[in-house]
């Protein structure tokens, strides 16, 4: 009896041995062939397209070498301008929900009054699907009966402009709706870096005698750094994909748009797919650059600790 | 011992999912997808497929409405699919020709003969069907465009009678203007509606030949006449007939300045009526764009709608039946009663029809030239920068010439990529 227990044991011991060894792949093997078939292989499809003039329907792309980087980079204004966008997105993504985010975070922090009601408001656009926001906001750009002219109407605005119809004013108009998703979103990363701070730092700092502007600056700012890195990245990720709000509100026209729906155009619109895909990688070579970057960040700090 | 769990799970869902899959396979079902997603449209489209399903209930149509945007840039992904769904709605000649010539689209010649379309068919949609003798494609219905106009408004403006010239044109923005009513609503906000002037003013500049030849690429964009189709249309700017932003609204969206009263006419679509309230119809008319040059013929847009089976449809003898449903009498009757849009058989009774309904018919067979519209007539690309190029015109007067190169370079470009492959 006891010996066959003994048995058991060692059996189930060598078999947990071995099972060790092949296990973690066996899980793995389903979705590293999931990974390579839709992530993988089509970026690499991507590049090779790219490089020819398929229109989507001929059964053997033709190859261009370089033809299509080429008139992106010399003939193409509206990628120029596509591009010129996304820059002008990244700009006022890194600054001003940053700014916004982290003022609200150090407001919603303290204990108050239907706080959590404030942020739940603050926090609500971020569960709304974007081509909704889009639509929302177009809305309320709505030259005669939308939200914003109304009001300008209402206080005295004689002529008030036509927003997606500007356009000088239309693409800052689309961010300004992306910026409105965003604040809520870069406050809830604040207010979880926050709740991880060590109080007993900011009570050292004010037994010191920091005043509160010494206390953000000092102490609380440097220590939300590695929140600050993760949210630029993403904001700079984003404002590079963005695509949804520029594709429902004007479709790019009036001189929004953008790289990602600049490429959906090109692609499948125009029928050009060897086209829109040189867009395609174009933008997966500027996010390279920006991923690359979190993820050093990202394996550093983990190293760190 | 655990491996073989492994195995008899792994089996258990392989045989299963192979299980749906013959069930799928050996279905008798017909896939159809449809544009038709406004909302008039869309609930005729179901009533039709309706009426169907309950009269073959052993084949069922599975019925597939899709954004009529989406729907456009998803096509060819739809017809290289294996299989592709059975029947799609699509648009007669540049844009279905594309796909006939890539044996994309199955020809239907043997339904066409059963049913006797050729004889059902008007001529001229017959030509539209037929590509070296055989039938590809369906044509059932078509539409007008024309201005839509509010006669009050031009009564309280001092109109008489609606322009047909073009001199009398601006005349009678001045008087509307001076009346403190827009001349002209448009809501270009996803540029098509702008393409519809260029189409207009071309025409009525330089006659439907030039036009035609300008949209096959044949001619170029910096010829004189281009320019002067645009200096017609300064001239309408200049007089403002225009709406002050052409570019914030939607189509429909731009319908409401004219209920509202801010603006008496439109360039539009007969389907604005889907979208223009019922009991205000009284007061909306139509009349032709007016004319420029009357030496010239006359072209008129008159975009052609219909239904074709993918080559690489599943279930082509459940399409080919389902099509000659949809291109038939009854079904046709019924459009052109409940919808308005214009019947291409003959033997559609248009007796009972409003005078409007007749009216339209009368601008369209008056007409020389028969055009599709701007973005069927030209290539995707040629379109999309020409449309952006109105646009650009439409804030910016001034940059014309710019313009007007970028057209240029796109067509040289079109060119230069074709006569490549």
């Amino acid at each position: 009896m006891a010996a066959t227990l003994r048995l058991n044991r060692a059996q189930s011991a060598a078999s947990r041995r071995r099972r060790i060894n092949w296990t973690p792949y066996l899980f793995l093997l389903l979705p590293l062939a999931l990974y390579f078939v839709w992530i993988i292989a089509p970026t690499f499809y991507t590049m090779y397209l790219s490089l020819t003039n398929w229109n989507g329907v001929d059964p053997v792309p033709k190859f261009v070498g370089f033809a299509n980087f080429e008139r992106l980079f010399t003939k193409d204004r509206t990628f120029t301008e596509a591009l010129l966008n996304n820059v002008r997105w990244l700009v006022v993504f890194i600054t001003i929900p940053t700014t916004l985010g982290l003022g609200l975070a150090m407001i919603f922090n303290n204990e108050m009054r239907g706080g959590r009601w404030y942020k739940i408001s603050f926090y609500s656009p971020l569960v709304m699907s974007l081509p909704v926001i889009g639509l929302i906001w177009g809305w309320v750009y709505h030259p005669r009966a939308g939200l914003l002219n109304g009001f300008l109407q209402a206080v005295g605005v004689a002529d008030p402009p036509g927003w997606l119809g500007d356009r000088d004013l239309a693409i800052w108009a689309v961010i300004i709706a992306a910026v409105w998703r965003q604040v809520g979103y870069v406050m809830v990363l604040y207010l979880a870096g926050l709740k991880n701070i060590d109080p007993s730092f900011v009570d050292a700092a004010r037994v010191d005698g920091a005043n509160r502007w010494q206390l953000f600056r000092h102490v609380i700012l440097p220590l939300l750094a590695p929140v600050t890195t993760i949210i630029v990245v993403i904001s700079i990720i984003d404002s590079l994909r963005a695509f949804d709000l520029v594709s429902i509100m004007t479709r790019g026209a009036q001189d929004t748009q953008v790289l990602a729906n600049f490429m959906y155009i090109e692609a499948f619109n125009n029928y050009r797919m060897g086209y829109g895909a040189a867009i395609a990688v174009v933008l997966f070579a500027i996010s390279l650059v920006f991923i690359g970057f979190y993820l050093s960040r990202v394996i550093r700090d983990e190293l760190e600790y | 011992m655990s491996r073989s769990k492994w195995l008899i799970v792994f089996l258990l869902v392989g045989v299963a999912l192979l299980s749906v899959a013959s069930v799928l396979a050996q279905d008798n079902s017909i896939a159809y997808n449809s544009y038709a997603s406004d909302p008039l449209p869309r609930a005729f489209d179901e009533k039709i497929v309706a009426a169907w399903n309950e009269a073959h209930p052993d084949m069922p149509v599975q019925h597939s409405i899709i954004n009529h945007e989406d729907f456009k840039q998803a096509i060819r992904a739809y017809l290289l699919a294996e299989p592709a769904p059975d029947v799609l709605t699509w648009f007669a000649g540049n844009r279905a020709r594309f796909f006939i010539d890539r044996g994309l689209i199955m020809d239907i010649s043997n339904t066409w003969e059963a049913e006797g379309f050729g004889d059902s068919y008007a001529p001229g949609f017959n030509a539209l069907a037929t590509v070296d003798d055989k039938q590809y494609f369906l044509p059932t219905s078509y539409y007008w465009w024309a201005v839509y106009y509010r006669p009050s408004l031009f009564e309280k403006a001092g109109v008489e009678a609606p322009p047909e010239t073009f001199d009398q044109l601006l005349e009678t923005c001045d008087k509307l203007n001076a009346a403190g009513i827009t001349p002209f609503t448009i809501g270009a906000r996803f540029r098509w509606p702008a393409a519809a002037w260029f189409d207009y003013l071309n025409m009525r500049t330089n006659g439907p030949q030039f036009h035609v030849d300008l949209m096959l690429l044949k001619e170029s964009y910096l010829d004189d006449r281009v320019k002067a189709t645009f200096a017609n249309w300064q001239k309408l700017i200049d007089r403002k007939c225009f709406v002050e932003d052409p570019a914030a609204l939607d189509w429909q969206e731009a319908v409401d300045d004219m209920v509202q009263e801010r603006a008496a006419m439109y360039l539009m679509g007969a389907f604005i009526t889907d979208s223009y309230p019922d009991e205000m119809e009284e007061d909306l008319d139509f009349f032709r764009f007016p004319i420029i040059d009357p030496a010239i013929p006359v072209g008129e847009d008159a975009p052609t709608d219909g239904y074709f089976i993918a080559a690489q449809a599943r279930n082509p003898e459940g399409a080919k039946a389902f099509l000659a449903y949809l291109g038939s009498q009854e079904v046709q009757q019924q459009a052109f009663e409940e919808l308005g849009r214009l019947p291409t058989r003959t033997d559609v009774d248009i007796s009972q029809a409003e005078p409007a309904t007749q009216k339209g018919i009368q601008l369209i067979q008056s007409a020389d030239y028969i055009a599709q519209f701007f973005d069927r007539d030209t290539t995707p690309p040629m379109a999309e920068v020409g449309m952006d190029g109105f646009m650009r015109f439409w804030d910016n007067p001034a940059d014309l010439d710019t313009i007007l190169q970028d057209m240029e370079n796109e067509r040289l470009r079109i060119l230069e990529e074709e006569s490549d492959q």
